[in-house]
């Protein structure tokens, strides 16, 4: 009887404690996290900031001086190479340490660990699609290369030591909440990070749909509709400039590519808006005489910001931009005699090879006439509060077999040919830090051209303007010398005729310096004109961005920072002005209703701009999404043969060109459609389907209301996203914005005898969300402001506003 | 007495273990100096719920609440001092019930020496 009380009483509170001491499903361990000692409470940081800190790190080789400027954005001045990027690695981590951690972690395939048994499909897929398999071979480039190695160690020793100095209460609140703990950071970590890039911009892939395109319909529709070149074009290298290179003579591509059954599968399409811009304008077209540079590349957007910015400073070096948060230097920036920046090129490097294996132990695989033995690997994926799983990977020459089975409700395996072998450019020695070494330390033209020799992945158009008045851009990366077509549909991985048999020369790439028009550009369209002796990929971005871009450069003088600052928020419609003048006659206006009517006198009247309170913007984007899928949906949507629809640019052909196409006509009805009875019904179909959303035309039917702009968190934690933002701009436009996607970053530099530089992203420094500097920049961004960008020449200089120092010295 | 013991203890010792530290100190305080049940329930509950409003008081306030506000949208509960009351509250019943559990198991204890 006393006995069993005496039990109970100590029963209780053991329960208590194991209760609200516990991570239940995905509850956070309730008192840990939120009991103020050590939970979250502890990450609610000062709103006045701490102006002087001093620490000891025995890390460091000289004294190093860090100096925060009024937005948080350190500036490091370090009296040696090793000690600027120990000093990023450390700031970076103190900034930013959480999300280093879980995007290594993702890009590894070892989400299982901190997550538990939910996230097993995406751990397989990140194994076997090769990521740490490539993430080690880069290691190997890097590690072969002194520079690259010293900047990846010294940048791993700042990130550790900054690790071993966090105690449990000022650990970064996202461990808290997920209960986990971070672990030591190693060199394959930036590595991965890098991967992990390659991964967002260059994995998309079409070769599925295409080659089910080309077995249901033949070659001439293909031909026809999925063209090697768009109808409307406005190529990075301006049309007619001169290849001044004898060209590699190109492989011979195989008799017959072969019937390869692409079946049952779905690819991911690259999503539009994952793309970028950027140009640079000669000093004829400048105020001041001097060059001027912008980038704002899209991603996708999230809190904390994916950039992070620094400036570094040490004997050779003084530079200022946006880093990744793992990866030492800076990607995209400006130093005091250049400026440079990045857009995807989107180049196909990227192909799957349908291998057929001897038997079901995939030991050995068909290749030149002769049985050739794969390899393995297995992957080990350990799993919270399980035990862990043993993953089998074949490797063939090509590369990974990624599905030998097609995992059940998992979207990203979708993109996959089941028993396909992936060749990805990713999966290849490379040195892309060495890259951004030299970009960042570079005077003048000839060190871009030489730093640009070492990029493998991903290819990038890599634009760069210097104060000695030269500006440039190169569509660079490693490119696989292919026969034309070559990856366009699913290959035969017996052939060896389909094997990637050499490269590109680096300095055949695609470039131009100081053309005529004045300027240089890029927004993800095709590299070149068709007079580009290789074959880079077949289908690239829609144009119209880099024609609204091109067209506004073209009539500018006298530009300044501000001029090119209102450009990148620019909102205007090539899409639309190219559609609107056919569509709109097409449409008898006595067969509309009165909302249909009155949507009809707006979108009349629309200056083409996708502005926030645009409703014709509303109209219009809605209006030619359904008219796309009323031509194409009836042919190109057949159960069991996954297909895409032709592009953008080749709808606008047809409905300009060729009314009375076949293609026009449903073939599921027995009437036959014209062109203006799918205009007409795209059109009523867009008013109907926002009155049924918003009531009668009105506020809640403009734009930035139905695109619903937003900044979530990385791992869409609620309460730690941005509000809602009541901004213009659309995919289409140079302010490439949809709903959690477009410009990452914005920049705009001015050369000159002293560089002034402007830029914004959307978030903040700091990626705690207990920091007010966690979001303070997203207003600003939102309202397509800059702010200036410090170059400082001392840790005193006084043209920046400094908010606080840190003093690291050795003892 | 008790009140004061645990509040002081509760603050210190909080600074190097972990919260859970609370549970062993009001049951042990309640064990040996508890003199009745109620003193034994309600003393560690309003010393931590004091300290715990005291200390996430002290982080928050200077932070214009800002991570508060989130964490309380993240909870579902919108306003900032819900998710204070929350922590404060759901600490102090912790410490209250194991101060009770402390109270009672000497009970229980010294039941069995005195019959023995």
């Amino acid at each position: 009887m006393n006995k069993t009380k005496a039990l109970i009483c100590v029963i209780i509170p053991i329960l208590l404690i194991y209760a609200l001491n516990t991570k239940f499903g995905d509850t956070p361990p309730l008192l840990k996290f939120l009991n103020p000692f050590t939970g979250f409470w502890q990450n609610a940081e000062r709103l006045s900031v701490n102006p002087n800190q001093s620490i000891v790190l025995k890390g460091t080789r000289e004294k190093i001086e860090i100096v925060f400027d009024d937005r948080m954005i350190p500036h490091v001045f370090a009296q040696n190479d090793h000690d600027a990027y120990y000093a990023q690695g450390y700031v970076t981590a103190m900034h930013r340490l959480w999300q280093m951690d879980f995007q290594t972690r993702y890009a590894a395939g070892r989400l299982c660990e901190v997550v538990g048994k939910k996230a097993i499909e995406l751990d397989r897929y990140q194994r076997r699609m090769g990521m740490v398999y490539g993430a080690q071979k880069s290691m190997d480039g890097m590690m072969a290369d002194p520079q690259a190695k010293e900047m990846i160690f010294a940048y791993t020793a700042g990130i550790n030591d900054y690790i071993h100095s966090l105690s449990g209460a000022k650990m970064p609140l996202e461990y808290k909440l997920l209960d986990f703990k971070p672990e030591d950071w190693t060199p394959l970590k930036c590595a991965l990070l890098l991967k992990q890039m390659s991964a967002v911009l260059a994995m998309g892939s079409d070769e599925f749909y295409m080659t089910n395109i080309r077995n249901k319909f033949g070659n001439d529709v293909l031909k026809d509709l999925f063209p090697d070149y768009p109808f409307k074009e406005d190529p990075i290298i301006p049309t007619g400039t001169k290849w001044n290179f004898k060209p590699l003579p190109l492989p011979e591509a195989p008799a017959d590519p072969g019937n390869i059954t692409a079946g049952n599968i779905r690819t991911k399409e690259k999503e539009e808006g994952i793309g970028s811009n950027n140009w640079a304008l000669s000093g004829s077209k400048t105020l001041s005489g001097f060059p001027i540079l912008a980038n704002d590349p899209h991603l996708d957007l999230s809190l904390p910001s994916i950039w992070y910015q620094i400036q570094l400073h040490a004997p050779g070096l003084n530079t200022y931009g946006v880093s990744l948060p793992g990866a030492p230097g800076i990607i995209i920036g400006f130093n005091e005699k250049i400026a440079w920046g990045v857009t995807n090129v989107a180049a196909d490097i990227l192909d799957f090879y349908q291998i057929k294996f001897k038997d079901s132990t995939h030991r050995s695989y068909w290749y030149n006439n002769q049985w050739k033995n794969t390899t393995f690997q297995i992957e080990k994926i350990k799993i919270r509060g399980e035990a862990a799983e043993n993953d089998t990977v074949f490797y063939t020459h090509h590369g990974p077999v990624v599905y030998l089975e097609k995992p059940k409700s998992f979207a990203k395996s979708n993109n996959i040919p089941v028993g396909s072998a992936l060749r990805w450019i990713a999966h290849d020695k490379s040195n892309e830090l060495k890259t951004f070494y030299l970009l960042n330390r570079g005077k003048n033209y000839n060190d871009y051209r030489k730093a640009l020799t070492y990029f493998t992945a991903p290819a990038q158009n890599f634009i760069f303007a210097s104060v000695d008045n030269d500006i440039a851009i190169t569509a660079n990366g490693k490119f696989p010398l292919k026969w034309k077509n070559q990856g366009k549909f699913v290959m035969d991985g017996s052939d060896p005729k389909n094997d990637w048999q050499g490269w590109i020369p680096a300095d055949q790439n695609p470039t131009v310096k100081n053309p005529p028009r004045g300027f240089v550009s890029s927004a993800n369209q095709s590299s070149t004109d068709q007079t580009y002796p290789y074959y880079i990929n077949w289908e690239f971005s829609p144009y119209e961005r880099g024609k609204r871009i091109n067209d506004r450069l073209t009539v500018m003088t006298n530009a300044t920072a501000d001029s090119i600052r209102r450009m990148q928020t620019d909102n205007y419609s090539i899409h639309a002005q190219n559609l609107l003048p056919s569509a709109m006659k097409l449409i008898d206006e006595g067969k509309l209703n009165a909302t249909q009517k009155e949507g009809f006198s707006i979108v009349k009247k629309w200056n083409k701009y996708y502005d926030a309170e645009a409703v014709a913007a509303s109209i219009f984007d809605l209006w030619t999404k359904r008219l796309q899928y009323d031509i194409w949906d009836d042919d190109f949507t057949v159960a069991n043969i996954p297909m895409k629809y032709p592009s953008r640019d080749r709808t606008v052909q047809l409905i300009l060109n060729e009314p009375d196409s076949k293609w026009i006509d449903n073939v599921n009805t027995p009437a036959t459609e014209t062109l203006s009875d799918l205009v007409l019904e795209s059109f009523k179909f867009a008013c109907d389907s926002l009155e049924k959303k918003y009531g009668p035309i009105g506020k809640d039917w403009e734009w930035a209301n139905l695109k619903h702009t937003n900044v979530p968190h990385l791992a869409k934690i609620p309460g730690f996203g941005s509000k809602t933002l009541m901004i213009g701009g659309g995919k289409m436009t140079i302010n490439a914005l949809s709903e959690t996607n477009g410009p990452s970053w914005r920049m705009v530099i001015e050369l000159g005898k002293s560089p002034k530089g402007h830029g914004v992203f959307p978030g903040g420094q700091s990626g705690n969300p207990g920091s007010k500097f966690y979001d303070n920049m997203i207003d600003t961004w939102a309202n397509g402001q800059l702010y200036d960008l410090f170059l400082m020449q001392s840790p005193t200089d006084p043209s920046a506003r400094i908010i606080s120092k840190l003093k690291i010295s050795k003892k | 007495m008790v009140f004061i013991v645990i509040l002081i203890a509760s603050f210190l010792l909080q600074m190097v273990l972990p919260w859970w530290i609370i549970v062993v100190i009001s049951f042990v305080t309640c064990g040996l100096i508890g003199k009745t049940g109620k003193i034994a329930m309600w003393s560690p509950f309003f010393a931590v719920l004091l300290l715990w409003t005291g200390v996430a008081l002290f982080k928050s306030l200077p932070n214009g609440n800002i991570l508060a506000t989130r964490v309380a949208e993240m909870f579902g509960v919108k306003l900032w001092w819900l998710v204070l009351m929350i922590s404060s509250v759901l600490g102090a019943v912790v410490a209250g019930l194991s101060g009770y559990c402390g109270y009672q198991f000497r009970k229980a204890v010294l039941f069995k020496k005195a019959s023995a």
